[in-house]
């Protein structure tokens, strides 16, 4: 109950409150700095100065009570009055149709507003007053509003919303108790100043002192405000008259389930993301994979379910006739789409312009007759459900983006869209220079920009010449790896010569300015995230015209765009700083795993007023983290106007999918270990699992979550290989010496008399200088061509790898010593065997440059595992079928991938090999040498991370995974390099699992509920999350393994 | 179970080239079996036989080594009454790079050149210890009267 807080009116609660809205903008503090973003929300009302007041409806309140007692207070029928206290008695009253003052409201508004200057931060702390009194005519207090009400009405009052006049009793007892049920009908004015656009929210904070967990004190004014407005229209019954209505059932909106569904997820993200640079050992690869996780997907189409409801009905457009290739569909709806975007044309999506977060609703009748109301027409006014904001006028739709989303994107499996055709074709059909004098007048943001710029180009007078022309050129940053693909997809979709193309990366950039001169100006120049990042350092540290990247674009296109995300990163400031007016950015992921991963992006189109991080984040992320439903559909309604999501199982006007795609089958292939990996594999698991449960037992295993993530790495290794997991120094060090070891010193050796007899000698030198010669020499114990011939080394008898190997383990299980087939010479031991590795082309040098140049021997220090003879025979196989097949090799580590590449040497495949750690050229060379036509077997092998996004691998249709990641996605969207538009063949993915090990949980898990399993293996170090420590007990349990 | 390449190639070798005294054919419901002659060597007290042998090349094969049986009576300090041979090339000796042809070279080199000091069939091995002569009497008669084509 509130009786007890006192009536009068006190100096020192007065002083605590929030600046209660004057209705004289001038003397409040706050409304002295109109942000330039707040004014493209909320119209400046030009009819403001018609009414004071105007009637919107009125409720009854069954249960509003006495605080009296006696007759002669009220009786039905009379007009009431309905008051605050305190400070908001002064504010209330002044706008009171009733002509009670109470003394001294003008002097405690001084003070409020002082005091309020002196110490603003005590307000959070401050308890609420709701109380809502009733009074009489004579200004008798005779009851109050119940509490449910009073809640969100006294807001109302305090914030200079309302008035009531007209609020009448209908019922009440004739003589009042104290507690007894009132009857009231409230008749609800809304005051002319509500229409002032509210004064706080947008101003931005120095980034540097931001406190990302505070809601500052104008943020919860306005939230205050937009949820009593909201209790308001519901109680008045309110109806938005048009918008984009979230309250009707339209084919996007959320159910209630859905809601439900989303805002459940805690989402509680508090601090930084993991970088992906963050390398920590073991862990790192389960902490760089971290950053890629996502809501769940259910999740996010929910999200997107919105953005996509009208795709169908979008037009299509033709592009441009240097535009080569053919575009399908729903390519040309989205050229539609971004063109007219780009033009500024209407949206093509946008049925009508009013600023997707307002609401037009119209004033209802005054009843009885008309007071105040001037105007004979329906009279409409706006309201933004999101921001609580009123206004008189019409709120149009303001985009001053040339931009926006392209999404193609990926839900049940990754796949490419071919964006980068819907791209080019794009540059190619929106060409030209763009009239800058729009520039300009965009915004503060891009004039300050526009500054920068002409600092960093002073000392250049040819550019100013340039920059008047204005620009025509696209940049396109996209990931290293991508690169000479959008190079030559930009080069194969257009006749050739009409677009030039840069690719400016690496050291030797050449100078931008020279390369926008002249007829040869190029069109698209393409970057590298990377490149952007340093020469925006360059520009940032010296304002002298070091940068070129500084250069003005006519569009900037970010291919994989995600990769901005976090919005303190270098490279996301880079983007930002980038001066272009057509902004894209393609991605599969526009929310990787938080809805903030939007923010950055809505930063880089600029997207009023979302780009403005307080305004996001007191709309967005706060209200998300409260599950407020709104968030959401704030989202939702963001992405609806610049998003286009395209997905492979999406479907055009007939019904069609929109991509036909030929068959992928997936298959596992379950192994079984050799008895010797077996044992290594099952002594790191006894010792994993000890650990664990130790652990578990003492309740540590959140604690230790890294050290765990650790052993589960180091047992996943050993699944694959054992040398994956032996101590550095006896694994590593085998693996990093080549073992090549020199002919010629072999010659000598037996020349000077090492061997043992002459015979052999004579017959050694033979058998070396002939080595290169001797290509297709039989194999002793198999009979046929050597396919991996070995040198025994004492007798320099020759034999296959496999015969041989399998000889000596013949004898050493019969308790012998292995020994020579041919003249059972021994001790024979395996790895002492001499590999003769014969290079590629050897029949074609051997006749010239016979021996050393064409051979190499290697000692026989490699093991193969149960995984890789998998491959190997899978491939062998593939060999048989097809002789010139094409197959995809992807494993997470690259330490395996060094094994494989060896296996595949040895399988003489051959081999190309994409991964992080190469730099781009190396990474070009080995894509495009893999892509180009021969009539021999090839074989790439990709690290999952380096090669699991962008990359175009159409020509192949096998895929092997040699190992399997926590979640499916990451799995898919690797496939999908090869399972993608271009593809013609039916697409044979293989998955290598060993039976009962620890791969087997991990299938358990990815079935089980992806979405736990991203968050339980996110791989922060932070396993608090009860869900990944029951997912740690499910690695570890005694569930039975599939 | 196909048949490995080796055994094709080994088979095929035989038949277009085979070594003198020797003919070795494979069953044709089963190629791992052949049927085997060999002709006695000059000099020695087989002479103008031919013998008859049955070769079987097992699972393992040439890890392990074919199984050899003289199907032909015979007397030889190294060859039993079942006709089972003694010679280590069959057994410890065995290696991979050996093949059909060369066991049966060997299997023939045995003939001239019996070995009692490493018996398998005891009795002939002591008769040829204590009587070569009256030993390599009886090996003809056998010779004669089983191995005579």
């Amino acid at each position: 109950m509130n009786e007890d807080i006192p009536r009068a009116s006190s100096v020192s609660s007065a002083s605590s409150h929030p600046a209660p809205r004057s209705s004289s903008p001038a003397s409040s503090v706050k409304s002295e700095e109109p942000p330039t973003k707040k004014r493209r929300l909320s119209p400046k009302g030009a009819q403001q100065a018609r009414f004071t007041s105007k009637y919107l409806g009125s409720f009854l309140i069954g249960n509003a009570w006495s605080t009296v007692r006696g007759s002669g207070y009220v009786k039905p029928g009379d007009e009431i009055l309905v008051e605050r206290d305190q400070p908001e008695t002064s504010t209330t009253k002044k706008t009171q149709t009733a002509n009670q003052k109470k003394s001294g409201g003008a002097k405690k508004q001084l003070s409020i507003a002082t005091m309020l200057k002196a110490q603003p931060p005590k307000f959070a702390k401050k308890k609420e007053d709701t109380v809502v009194r009733l009074t009489n005519k004579r200004g008798f207090e005779f009851g109050r509003l119940p509490q449910d009400v009073a809640s969100w009405v006294s807001r109302l009052i305090d914030l200079d919303i309302v008035d009531f006049h007209g609020s009448t009793v209908i019922d009440c007892p004739l003589t009042l108790r104290s507690g007894v049920d009132l009857i009231v009908s409230l008749s609800i004015h809304i005051k002319a100043s509500a229409f002032k656009p509210p004064s706080t929210s947008a101003k931005e904070k120095p980034p540097a002192t931001f406190n990302e967990g505070q809601e500052t004190e104008a943020e919860q004014i306005l939230r205050e405000r937009k949820s009593a407005l909201l209790n308001l229209f519901k109680n008045l019954d309110l109806k938005p008259n048009r918008g984009t209505s979230i309250t009707q059932k339209v084919p996007g909106k959320l159910d209630q389930n859905d809601l439900e569904m989303l805002t459940q997820r805690p989402g509680a993200q508090k601090g930084k993301k993991a970088v992906k640079t963050e390398i920590v050992g073991d862990g790192e690869e389960i902490q760089v994979e971290g950053a890629d996780d996502e809501l769940s997907e259910n999740q996010l189409n929910l999200i997107y379910k919105k953005a996509q409801q009208n795709d169908q009905s979008l037009g299509e457009m033709n592009p441009a006739e240097t535009f080569t290739l053919t575009l399908r569909g729903y390519q040309k709806q989205a050229l539609l789409w971004m063109h007219s975007i780009e033009t500024g044309a209407a949206s093509a999506r946008e049925e009508h312009s009013m600023h997707p977060l307002w609401k037009e609703y119209i004033f209802p009748p005054e009843p009885g007759e008309g007071l105040i109301d001037l105007t004979s027409d329906d009279m409409a006014f706006y309201f933004n459900e999101y921001s609580g904001e009123l206004s008189l006028d019409f709120p149009k739709a303001v985009r001053n983006t040339r931009g926006g989303i392209l999404a193609c994107v990926y839900t049940v499996s990754f796949v490419g869209m071919g964006k980068t055709i819907m791209l080019s074709a794009l540059i190619q059909t929106a060409r030209g220079p763009e009239e800058p004098s729009k520039e300009g007048d965009s915004n503060g943001r891009s004039k300050a920009r526009q500054l920068k710029l002409n600092s960093a180009f002073r000392t250049s007078s040819r550019k100013q010449v340039g920059q008047t022309k204005g620009p025509s050129a696209t940049l396109i940053v996209a990931p290293t790896s991508l690169l000479s693909q959008w190079s030559e997809e930009l080069q194969r979709s257009s006749a050739s010569g009409t677009l030039k193309v840069l690719v400016w990366h690496g050291q030797n950039r050449q100078d931008l300015e020279a390369a926008f001169e002249g007829d040869n100006a190029v069109d698209v120049v393409i970057t590298s995230y990377g490149t952007l990042v340093s020469e925006h350092a360059k520009l940032e540290r010296a304002s002298s015209s070091a940068s070129s990247i500084a250069e003005s674009f006519i569009g900037v296109i970010l291919d994989e765009a995600h990769h901005c995300k976090s919005r303190q990163s270098k490279t996301a400031r880079a983007v930002y700083a980038l001066n272009a007016r057509r902004r894209w950015a393609a991605t599969g992921t526009p929310i990787v795993n938080r809805l903030e991963d939007l923010y950055s992006l809505l930063k880089f189109l600029n997207f009023t007023p979302w780009s403005n991080y307080t305004f996001f984040r007191s709309f967005i992320t706060v209200p998300f983290l409260a599950r407020d439903p709104k968030a959401v559909e704030a989202v939702q309604i963001i992405l609806e106007s610049i998003l286009l999501r395209r997905e492979k199982n999406m479907r055009d006007t007939d019904g069609r999918k929109i991509v036909e795609l030929p068959p992928k089958e997936v298959t596992i292939e379950k192994l079984e270990f050799s008895p010797l990996e077996r044992k290594i594999y099952d002594s790191f698991y006894t010792n994993a699992k000890r650990d664990f449960d130790q652990l578990n037992a003492k309740g540590l295993v959140s604690r230790n979550y890294t050290h765990i993530l650790a052993m589960l790495m180091r047992l996943r290794r050993a699944v694959l290989h054992p040398n994956l997991v032996l101590t550095s120094d006896e694994g590593s060090s085998k693996e990093t010496s080549t073992g090549v070891i020199d002919v010629n010193d072999l010659i000598e050796r037996f020349s000077k008399g090492e061997g043992t007899d002459g015979d052999t000698n004579v017959f050694a030198e033979k058998v070396l200088a002939n080595l290169g010669e001797e290509a297709d020499m039989e194999c002793p114990i198999c009979f046929d061509v050597m396919s991996e011939p070995v040198i025994i080394p004492n007798c320099m008898h020759q034999s296959c790898k496999d015969c041989i190997v399998a000889f000596i383990e013949t004898c050493r299980d019969k308790g012998e010593e292995g020994r020579c087939p041919t003249c059972l010479r021994g001790p024979v031991k395996e790895s002492e065997l001499i590999e003769v590795v014969r290079e590629a082309d050897t029949k074609a040098s051997g006749s010239t440059t016979p021996t050393q140049s064409t051979v190499t021997l290697r000692r026989n220090d490699f093991r193969s595992s149960t995984k890789i003879d998998a491959l190997l025979q899978n491939l062998r196989r593939l060999r048989d079928q097809d002789p010139c097949f094409r197959a995809v090799v992807f494993s997470q580590f690259t330490s395996f991938l060094d094994l494989i590449q060896v296996a595949l040497e040895r399988e003489r495949l051959a081999w190309y090999r994409f991964d992080g750690s190469m730099d781009i050229k190396r990474r070009n060379e080995a894509v495009t040498e893999f892509k180009s036509t021969s009539r021999e077997p090839k074989v790439l092998i990709i690290s999952l991370k380096a090669g699991g996004v962008g990359l175009n691998l159409t020509n192949a249709n096998h895929v092997f995974m040699m190992d399997c990641w926590w979640n499916a996605a990451t799995e898919n969207q690797a496939v999908d390099r090869v399972h993608r538009i271009g593809q013609e063949k039916p697409v044979y993915v293989k998955q290598f699992i060993i039976s009962d090990t620890i791969e087997g949980r991990i299938l358990q898990i990815q079935k089980r509920k992806t979405a736990i399993v991203k968050e339980a293996f996110r791989g922060k170090g932070s396993g608090t999350d009860p869900e990944s420590v029951e997912n740690l007990k499910i690695m570890f349990g005694e569930g039975n393994d599939s | 179970m196909a048949l490995p390449k080796r055994i094709i190639k080994e088979t095929e070798r035989l038949v277009a080239d085979p070594a003198p005294g020797i003919s070795a054919a494979p069953h044709e419901d089963n190629l791992r079996y052949f049927d085997v002659t060999i002709q006695g060597p000059d000099g020695s007290p087989f002479q103008n036989g031919v013998f008859r042998l049955e070769l079987f090349l097992p699972e393992e094969y040439p890890m392990s080594p074919p199984k050899v049986r003289f199907l032909t009576k015979i007397y030889h300090p190294n060859i039993d009454k079942l006709g089972r041979i003694c010679l280590d090339i069959l057994k410890d000796k065995w290696s991979p790079a050996l093949q059909i042809r060369t066991v049966l070279l060997s299997i023939q080199a045995l003939l001239s050149a019996p070995n009692p000091d490493d018996p398998l069939a005891t009795d002939v091995a002591k008769h040829y210890k204590e009587d070569e002569k009256d030993a390599q009497r009886v090996s003809r008669e056998w010779t004669e009267k089983y191995a005579s084509a």
